[in-house]
């Protein structure tokens, strides 16, 4: 065996199993690695020599205009067109619902001309109430941390530097409150720029587009500041500067989503999962990666260090993740040692952690090992078309013994026991907006959204012991098409075996937050900031460099 | 941050005069939710999302056709519409078939991609919607597929090109159909790939049956939906 290389059966005895893997808790614990999509992106510019600049500027001493942003990629060029607006407190929403923002921007495949510019200007301020075409990959909007915002504007244009604790304690000038991509309200189709290998792997769009705002926030504070203090203004330190990401405001509207996209939910586990097994059976960890491994930790205490949060359940997560970092750099004295496979023996010393702990220590245990898991991130897209499709021929008894092996976890909730059906998923009709809802204190149950996964698969269970085993599931689903979706997750989870959350999404105790976690911590996020349990904060790009500061050494 | 064909997230309205050119997604999730809020189950109103899209990425008026089905079908109890099963493509009494229920019922069996398989089928209503589901099974089996009627005929290849009678198939209403393989057929070239906007009624009268899937909020369901704090800080 060489170095690199373990057999398949060592992988996959290393892999953990959907039923560890797929859980709430755990799920809602986990950290970004090196294989979410932001660094994804940052890799590829890095790597490919990307160049950035900024050909339009006309913000007044208001701070109202618009701004062009290109990137220069080696095939194409994509800009983002920011309007900045002036927004009184009183409309500053962070709600899906809100109608009104201090900045708004889309994402243009290409460069703008005047007209296009002018078109966006009257449709992209409006957002969902506007219409944008296949020339734009994203929209989205931000706000102000109006408390942030403010200090560093006044205190650049004093000439003094904003007072770190202030920025620490927010991390981010502005916070996106959605970025839409992928045919919303017009933008172009995923599949017509899914082949583009600079947007194959998934939200690529959307992160260019958000790390593009990035550089507009700062500009925006020392465009105001240089207008408020003349001769005086300074700009913002680099260093402060740095440690600014982007802030998102999430609501229950990104929860449903890996419900609704079982092959690309499943395809970003496997492909972490993967990666994690890899690092296991590695049989010697070299100095250069037991190095890489002490500055990663290093660098998640001073960021756990940094991280804050009201929130009750974050609060004690938090104290979890401290506690553990600090007993995975206490056991990192005399290792590695001589056991066979150092990064495995890491790993086991981690199960005694909490599940803050655990999904830390692997998104620890990936950082030094880029050459060995970044290909990976080239299968975390998904042809969701190519598992649509029912397979009718399997028989009825087939299907049975799919669901008792894959939703055993489901089979076993009683449902007619009102804490595991207490609520419900479904769309407000006067907002459009995802929400959930008490099944036995609110009307509209009737109306649910299909996120009760647990319970339909119970449904059919109980609906195949009318049937004949040997009868195809194309029979059953002609006479009882109310199956038919439940059929098709389990034939998905079949071949993709992460693509089901394994818990039951109406029981009272459910928290969204964890759904909305794992995204985001796919996407790159970091400081996770709970506003209820159904709301969160993040910050995006924080500590990474800018579009500006590109190229900056090597990117990992 | 953005959902990829997220059914669930905030929709769009439509626009009270002059139609507008939709995204597939848009036009395949208004579908999806529309076929849903007309009384299909989800399972088959994916398949109605599906379909419409598909005929919609092709320059043919999809989510038109699927509209004047869904009013069609409205007070119809599934099993009048259905085929009676995978071998007999026609409905318990005679009566015109669903184009989805036609559709899913073909593509299950798959039994259509099989060496010289043929049927024939009872009256279908609006039967342009039955041709994604035959891309289904020529992509699944590497064989061309044609649906024939009255003399005319649509062809459909493994890649998804479609050619023929395609106007005729887009405007019929009702007819019994040939489903076969296309072999020998001589392809065409491609259709645009856009269609033409979707008309203000198409738009307002699906969207009124995707309506039909949404709760009128509560008081309490509108509080949960926001940050417990405020967000000016």
């Amino acid at each position: 065996m060489t170095r690199r290389s373990a057999n398949s059966s060592d992988l996959a005895a290393l892999r953990r199993p959907p039923a560890e893997v797929m859980r709430l808790a755990r799920m809602g614990s986990a950290h970004p690695t090196r294989l979410s999509f932001l660094r994804v992106l940052l890799r590829r510019v890095a790597r490919e020599s990307w160049r950035f600049d900024r050909p339009l500027w006309e913000i007044d001493a208001n701070g109202v205009g618009r701004a062009v942003y290109r990137a220069r990629g080696p095939e194409r060029s994509y800009c983002l067109v920011a309007f900045a607006h002036d927004l009184p407190d009183e409309m500053r929403s962070d709600r899906v619902i809100a109608t009104a923002w201090d900045a708004t921007f889309a994402l243009f495949d290409g460069e703008p001309t005047a007209a296009d510019l002018d078109r966006l200007a009257a449709n992209v301020p409006l957002q969902e109430a506007g219409r944008i075409g296949p020339s734009e990959l994203c929209l989205s909007r931000a706000n102000r941390s109006v408390r942030l915002f403010a200090h560093v504007v006044g205190r650049l244009a004093e000439g003094r530097q904003p007072d770190p604790a202030e920025v620490e304690a927010v991390g981010y000038l502005m916070r996106t409150t959605a970025v839409y991509g992928s045919g919303k309200f017009g933008a172009a189709d995923r599949d017509r720029i899914a082949w583009r290998p600079e947007l194959a792997a998934p939200f690529q769009a959307e992160m260019l587009s958000v790390w593009l705002t990035r550089e507009f926030t700062v500009d925006i504070v020392e465009h105001l500041a240089a207008t408020r203090g003349g001769a005086k203004a300074v700009r913002l330190d680099s260093e402060i500067k740095c440690g600014l990401g982007v802030g998102n405001s999430t609501g229950l509207g990104m929860a449903p989503f890996l419900i609704r996209h079982p092959v690309l939910l499943n395809n970003w586990m496997a492909a972490r999962e993967e990666a994690l097994a890899r690092v296991r059976a590695l049989p010697s960890a070299s100095p250069k990666e037991t190095a890489a491994f002490h500055a990663a930790l290093e660098a998640a205490r001073e960021n756990a260090g940094l991280w804050r949060s009201e929130h009750p359940v974050q609060v004690a997560k938090l104290a979890d993740l401290r506690r553990d970092l600090g007993r995975i750099a206490a056991r990192l004295g005399g290792w590695p040692g001589a056991e066979p496979r150092p990064w495995d023996a890491l790993w086991r010393f981690g199960k005694a952690l909490s599940l803050e702990g655990q999904e830390a220590l692997l998104s620890l245990l990936l950082e030094p090992h880029g050459e060995l898991v970044d290909g990976l991130a080239d299968c975390m897209s998904a042809d969701e078309a190519a598992g649509f499709r029912v397979d009718g021929k399997m028989t009825v008894g087939a299907l049975r013994a799919l669901l008792e092996r894959d939703y055993d976890w489901a089979l076993a909730f009683d449902f007619t026991e009102a804490r595991n059906a207490a609520r419900f998923w479904y769309v407000s009709e006067e907002k459009l907006e995802p929400r959930l809802g008490d099944r036995f204190d609110e009307a509209g149950a009737e109306r649910e959204q299909p996120l009760c996964t647990a319970r339909l698969a119970c449904e059919l269970h109980a609906a195949l012991a009318d049937w004949d085993p040997a009868t195809p599931v194309a029979a059953l689903l002609l006479a009882h098409p109310e199956h038919r979706f439940m059929v098709r997750r389990a034939q998905i989870l079949q071949t993709h075996p992460y693509a089901e959350v394994r818990d039951n999404l109406i029981a009272g105790d459910m928290l969204p937050i964890d759904l909305m976690r794992c995204k985001l911590a796919f996407f790159g996020a970091s400081r996770f900031d709970p506003r209820s349990d159904r709301w969160v904060r993040i910050s995006l790009f924080q500590g990474e460099p800018y579009p500006s500061e590109m190229p900056k050494g090597a990117v990992t | 941050m953005a959902e990829r064909n997220d059914p669930t997230s905030s929709g769009f309205t439509p626009p009270t005069a002059g139609g507008a050119r939709l995204s597939c997604n848009e036009a395949e999730m208004l579908c999806l939710k529309a076929a849903r809020g007309a009384g299909m189950s989800w399972g088959l109103a994916e398949e109605a999302g599906y379909a419409a899209r598909w005929l919609y990425a092709r320059g043919i008026d999809g989510p038109g056709a699927l509209l004047a089905h869904l009013d069609w079908a409205a007070g119809r109890p599934w099993d009048a519409v259905r085929p009676v099963a995978a071998g007999d493509l026609r409905a318990h009494d005679g009566g015109l078939l669903c184009p989805i229920a036609l559709g899913t019922a073909i593509s299950d069996t798959a039994a259509l991609g099989e060496a010289g398989a043929s049927a024939v089928t009872g009256p279908v209503h609006r039967p342009v919607l039955v041709l994604p589901f035959l891309h289904a099974i020529a992509r699944g089996s590497g064989r061309t597929m044609a649906l024939a009627w009255a003399g005319h005929r649509v062809t459909v290849g493994p890649d998804g090109d479609v050619w023929g009678d395609v106007a005729p198939l887009s405007a019929l209403e009702r007819a019994e159909l040939e489903l076969c393989h296309g072999a020998g057929a001589e392809k065409e070239p491609p259709r645009p790939d856009r269609a033409a906007p979707l008309s203000t009624r198409t738009l307002s009268r699906l969207d009124d049956y995707a309506m039909e899937t949404t709760v009128p909020a509560s008081a309490s369901s509108r509080a949960d939906a926001g940050s417990a704090s405020g967000d000016n800080d």
